[in-house]
Formats: structure tokens, sequence, C-alpha cells
């Protein structure tokens, strides 16, 4: 008897501990859970996750937690979340060159104000006419040089055409106006500021190429295609296998065999290349935008950044978005909308950029030139020259398999007529 | 009486074993039944719908010559990298068999680069070895000597210079514990034979220690044909395909080209070409463990 009465009083109290463990409080906020990666966009998004939390996100009932994967493989983790049709996450990160693939794991978006973006980097991030996420940073690239060096130029007019000829066998005049140039003329000035060719040349190299097998390396060759008319699809059909496609292969093909890089940035990235700027190794090359303040505070390129559109007659360059997306299978979709309603505000963005984030709100930007310089920058070249490939769900899986196939005759392994079939067998094989 | 108390054990030990196997079940086998399964469908991220294809993308991946030369890449390179390191780790065991100042701290030395992570051994490495700030270019430099790291000739040499800088110290370990467990009456009846050093390194202890290195070796190069993350941080698989490991191929066509089913295949493609060693290996480990030869 008494023992039963214990096993009552026992099964009570542990009913009672867990109903309350399992019963939500009252008035408890719904926690959106958002992936975001390490690094400047986190660190500057955890301001704008806190301010929203103490302030808007408890009158809207949402919490916001901000879970940072890592750098390198944010994306992979959450290719697997996706296939296997996760709850877990309710807000995933993406980027203009990943939506095509990641937009069938997306709801929609409505009702984003688009006149308050950049036009190529919320444009970038439709599929089949829908905004599949928000738009945070804008990355794009800056044909990057020394202005002191390239000032120098004009007074040295014989020997430049002496080693234009030497090395491109071409009659070239220097032309000390990065804005104007083209192709030739970026050649020949590399080649100018090449120790191999100039002994009195203060840098080594004169160019700092980014030729690693890796699809961001492809975002940059890009710029060149695009420079001499070039471009992906002509028509909906591969267009490499084109004397503009084979003229982009070997401008590389030429920087690398000819030496006017190392030998070794056939295995340069990003960091690689910004370390050739900034030692004072190389002269110039095409960059992210990111690189801008560091490349004109510290070293040989302090205060004479100089920075113009990449090379060419129709002179463009790679814009995308790092971006926002909804979860469709996320158990808070009213929650998480409410948060990306509040994201999608000038207010949200510019505490954002004030954290250090590159929001592609152009009114932002504008007005934090004197913070960031870049900005204004960024703005002017979007506008003007920014442009984005559209080549469908799978434009992300394209870069990866130009790198792997245009690599060889980046760094002078095979030609231009060894891979250009190649690659457009390669894009062929990933069109929708 | 004997016959129950066994039965008794052996139930003692099914049970005291379960939860270990459940674990375990958990772990291999639930991975294993999702990689086949995923190896029989297909399943690519960028659509939606997923649904069985066979055999399917196992004929497409022995159409993929990728795979191929990536095989190709990754067995050259594991046999090239583990051999070195099984000499050279057998070769400073030698070292270290004996007694002499400052033993214990160089040994504690030697197995550091053990303790760090492949991937950020791969990350310092990409630093240190910067053309532009690295320290050690900037030392060779300042001596007169140039030798582009990363340049695509010399790139298969750097990787496996860099790998026997990361794992001689695993073959130095094991053979060291092997040396120890090395009889000294052994040593003392060649030397009563009148044989000298190099005899008995041939002839003694190399027959002896035969089953030892071969586990040694065995079991470094099948975790050198796994080698992923010191490559892909390194070069990407580049410059085209030239230093792609299976792993990496793996890699990109699971988490780039989406293509889970294919990446599942491949995977299994490994495990059924690695598996036959297996055996091998266990009958060395026997071998060894009763001593015979």
């Amino acid at each position: 008897m008494r023992l039963k009465k214990i096993s009552i009083a026992l099964v009570s109290a542990l009913s009672l501990v867990v109903g309350l463990a399992v019963m939500p409080a009252a008035n408890a906020a719904t926690t959106v859970k958002m992936v975001l990666w390490p690094g400047p966009e986190g660190d500057a998004m955890q301001k704008v996750v806190d301010a929203y939390n103490a302030s808007q996100g408890k009158k809207e009932g949402v919490t916001v937690k901000m879970i940072l994967l890592s750098r390198d493989n944010t994306f992979a983790k959450e290719a697997t979340l996706m296939k296997a049709k996760s709850s877990e996450y309710d807000i995933y990160f993406t980027a203009s060159y990943l939506v095509g693939q990641h937009a069938p794991y997306l709801t929609a978006l409505k009702g984003v104000n688009e006149s308050l973006y950049l036009k190529a980097p919320v444009n970038s991030l439709k599929v089949a006419g829908k905004q599949m996420a928000l738009p945070l940073d804008t990355s794009l690239h800056f044909m990057y040089y020394r202005k002191d060096l390239i000032a120098s130029l004009a007074a040295n007019a014989a020997k430049y055409t002496t080693i234009a000829k030497t090395v491109l066998g071409k009659d070239l005049k220097p032309n000390t106006n990065p804005a104007t140039w083209s192709w030739d003329d970026a050649l020949a000035t590399a080649a100018y500021f090449t120790q191999k060719y100039n002994p009195d040349s203060p840098t080594k190299y004169g160019y700092a190429l980014p030729a690693k097998n890796l699809l961001y390396n492809t975002m940059i060759w890009n710029d060149v295609l695009w420079g001499l008319g070039g471009n992906w699809l002509k028509d909906g059909k591969p267009n490499l296998n084109s004397p503009t496609g084979k003229a982009a292969i070997d401008i590389y093909n030429t920087i690398y065999t000819k030496g006017l890089t190392s030998p070794e940035s056939s295995q340069w990235e990003y960091p690689e290349t910004n370390s050739a700027l900034e030692s004072g190794n190389a002269a110039m090359g095409i960059q992210w935008n990111a690189a801008y303040s560091e490349l004109n505070t510290t070293g040989s390129m302090k205060d004479q950044t100089g920075i113009a559109a990449p090379p060419g007659t129709g002179q463009r360059t790679h814009v995308h978005a790092l971006a926002v997306g909804l979860n469709k299978y996320s158990k808070n979709q009213v929650a998480a909308a409410k948060w990306m309603s509040y994201l999608a505000t000038v207010p949200a963005m510019k505490a954002y950029a004030a954290a250090g984030g590159v929001p592609s709100m152009p009114s932002i930007l504008t007005g934090m030139v004197a913070k960031n310089a870049s900005f204004a920058n960024i703005i002017e070249y979007a506008g003007k020259y920014g442009y984005s490939e559209s080549a469908g769900p799978r434009e992300f899986d394209i870069y990866a398999a130009l790198a792997e196939v245009l690599s060889p005759a980046w760094s002078g392994q095979k030609t231009s007529a060894d891979v250009a079939a190649a690659a457009d067998a390669a894009i062929q094989k990933l069109l929708p | 009486m004997s016959t129950t108390f066994n039965k008794q054990r052996r139930t003692a030990g099914w049970i005291l074993a379960t939860p270990l196997l459940l674990i375990l079940a958990g772990l291999l086998i639930w991975p294993v039944y999702l990689g086949i399964k995923t190896s029989l469908t297909h399943d690519v991220l960028s659509e939606f719908s997923t649904y069985g294809v066979g055999l399917g993308n196992f004929k497409n991946l022995i159409r993929q010559p990728n795979f191929w030369l990536s095989l190709r890449f990754t067995f050259i390179y594991a046999l090239v990298a583990t051999t070195l390191e099984v000499i050279l780790g057998f070769a400073l065991a030698l070292l270290f068999d004996r007694v002499f100042p400052g033993k214990r701290v160089l040994f504690s030395l030697m197995l550091v680069p053990i303790m760090i992570a492949p991937s950020l051994m791969a990350v310092m490495f990409r630093l240190i070895l910067n053309e532009n700030i690295g320290i050690i270019p900037g030392f060779l430099q300042k001596i007169g000597l140039h030798f582009a790291i990363f340049d695509q000739h010399n790139i298969f040499t750097s990787l496996i210079i860099l790998d026997i800088l990361e794992f001689t110290a695993f073959t130095f370990l094991l053979s060291y514990s092997a040396l120890q467990n090395m009889q000294e009456e052994v040593y003392e009846a060649a030397a009563i034979d009148g044989a000298n050093k190099k005899q008995v390194l041939l002839q003694v202890t190399l027959p002896i220690l035969r089953p030892a290195i071969a586990i040694i070796f065995l079991l470094r190069i099948l975790d050198s044909i796994r080698t992923f993350d010191s490559v892909f941080i390194l070069t990407g698989g580049g410059p085209g395909t030239t230093t792609q490991t299976v792993g990496i191929y793996i890699f990109k066509t699971a988490f780039i080209y989406g293509d889970f089913g294919l990446a599942a295949s491949a995977a299994i493609v490994l495990v059924l070409i690695l598996a036959p060693f297996m055996p091998f290996i266990i009958k060395q480990f026997n071998l060894n463990q009763n001593g015979r030869r």
C-alpha cells in the first residue's frame, strides 16, 4: 500500500516536471535560427541580430540565433541539410552564384523593395523571376595597380615599346590611364614591370594572377572574357570554343608562360594575390573589392592604390551578392519572415554597414563613404560595369567545372586550343 | 559445471558488449547503409526529386575520366609518400633506439606534427611557404636560393615533402615501439656470431620486424589513400586535376557539383578497392602478436 502511494507520488512529480519542461511559456519568443559564415559578415550580422533581439524582436515575439558554420564549408554543410529537407535552420546563407542550386529548398520572398538595392545584386538573386534571397554584401572586382608605377611609364616610352615588341610582338605606347586599357596595354605594362624583361623594375613581376583551380578564380577570369566581348553562352549554347573564348584563355596563358606572374601563381587565390600586391612583388592584378582597404593602408600599395574596371572594350566586372534565404522546410516561417523583413530595412542594413558589412543598398554606401572610401567605388563599378552570368540552376557547378578545365591552360600546361572544346562540353553538361 | 559457467560468461559478455555494439551499429552500419542507398539513387542538389537508378551511378562513374585520373594520382601519391615515410620513420627509430642526451625532448618534438590536424598543417604551410610573405621563401631568397615551391612542375614533390613532414612522426613512433620489443638476447647472439651493425640490421632486425613494418606500411598507405584536407587546401586538386585525390573527387562531386549519388558510388568503389587489403593487415597483426615469421 505504502509502495503504491510512493509510486503515485513519484509518477505525479515526474509528470509535473516533464510537463513544465515541455509546456511553452505563455509569451515565449519563437527562436529563428540563421546560418552565416564567420568573418566580417558574421561579425557585422551579430550586431544587427543583437539590436533586433533587444528591441523589435521582443515586440514581434522573435529571437534570432545566428549559427556560424566554417568559412570554407558552410555551403557544403548547407547542401547536406537541404538535401535532407532539414528544418534545423530557418534561414540559409546563400549567394548569387548558388541561389539556382539552393532555390528548390527556399521559399520565394515577397514584398522585397528592390528600389533600395543595387540592381545587379538584387537581380542576381532571382530564379525564374522570383526573388529567392535577400542581398547582404556585394562583391565585385577592380583592376588594382600602383599609381606611382603607372605614372612613371610616360617617361620611359621607348623602353616600354621595346619590351612590348619583345614580349607581345606588338608596337605599343604607354597608356597611363588604366581605365582605358585594352588587354594589350595591360599585358605590355605587366611585362614592363617584370624584372625578367626590365631589370630596373621595382616589382619582380608585373602581374598577380590568381590561377588556382578554384571556382572563384573563374569569376575573375570571366572579366577577361567579357572584356573581349565574349560570354559563356551565345544563343543559349556554350561559346568558349570561339575566337573570343580562346583569346581570353590565351591572355591568362600569356601572363603565365611569359613569366609576367610568379610560377607559383598556378596555386594562387585571394590571399596569395593580395600578398603579391601588398609585398611589392607584383605591380597590378584583378582582385576582389574586399582587398581595397587592406591594400591602400599597408605595404607597397599604401596610398598608391589605383583601381579601374577590368581592361577590354566591353569592360565588365563580375558582381555577386551574399544573401540569406528562407528554408522551405522551416517550422518557423512566419517568425523567420518577420526577421527577414527587418533585415530588408535601411536601419538594419545601416547597422550592418556600421559594423563592417558591405550592404547592397546604394543609399547606405553613399552615406558612409567618409568611413570607407571603397563604398563609393562599389556603387560606381557595380552600376557601370556590374554583370553576372545567368546560366541556370547549376551556375555554381559551371564555375567549378570551368576552373577545372581551364586552369591547366591558365598555367601553361595546355593551350586554349586544348581546353576550349572541353570547356564548352563541361558547360553543356550542366545547362538546364 | 564448466559448461554452465562458460555459457554465463558468454551471455554476460554479450550483455556488456551490447551498448558498444549498438553505438557501432549507429555510427558504422547506418551510414554505410545510407551510403549504399544513396549510391543507388539519382540524388542531385539542384533537383528536388530523388529516385532509384539501380547501378546507374556506378556505370556513370566508370565513364568519368576524372575519377580514374584521381585514383591514379592517389595511388602514386600514397605509394611514394608512404614508402619514404616508412623508410625515414624506421631510420629515425634506429637513431632513437639508444641513449643520448636530450633524447626525451627530441622524442617529444618528433611527435608534434601528428598532434596537429592535417587541415591546420596545410593552412600553416600555405602561410609559411607563401612566396610573398612566407618565412621559408624569405629565408631561401636571403641566402640566394629560389625554389618555387608551388610551381606546377614542383607541386608533386612539394606535396610529398609536406606529407613526409607531417606523417613520418607516425611511422617513426610505431617503428620505435616495434624496436623496443626486440629481445636483447637476439642482438647478443648476433654479436657472439660476429655480425657487424649492417648485418644485424639486414639479417636480424629487419626480418624480425617484417610483420610490424608491413602493418605500419599498410596502415599508413590506407590513411594516405584517404588524403583530402591538406592537398585540397594547398592545391584544390589542380592545376586541372593533376593533384586531385579520390577524396577531393568525392568531395567536389558531392558538395560542389551537388551529385550525392555519384559521390556515394565513388566512395563505395574506393572501399571495394581497399577492402582486399584488410585480411592481409589482420593476418600481419596475428603474425606479429604470435611472434611468428
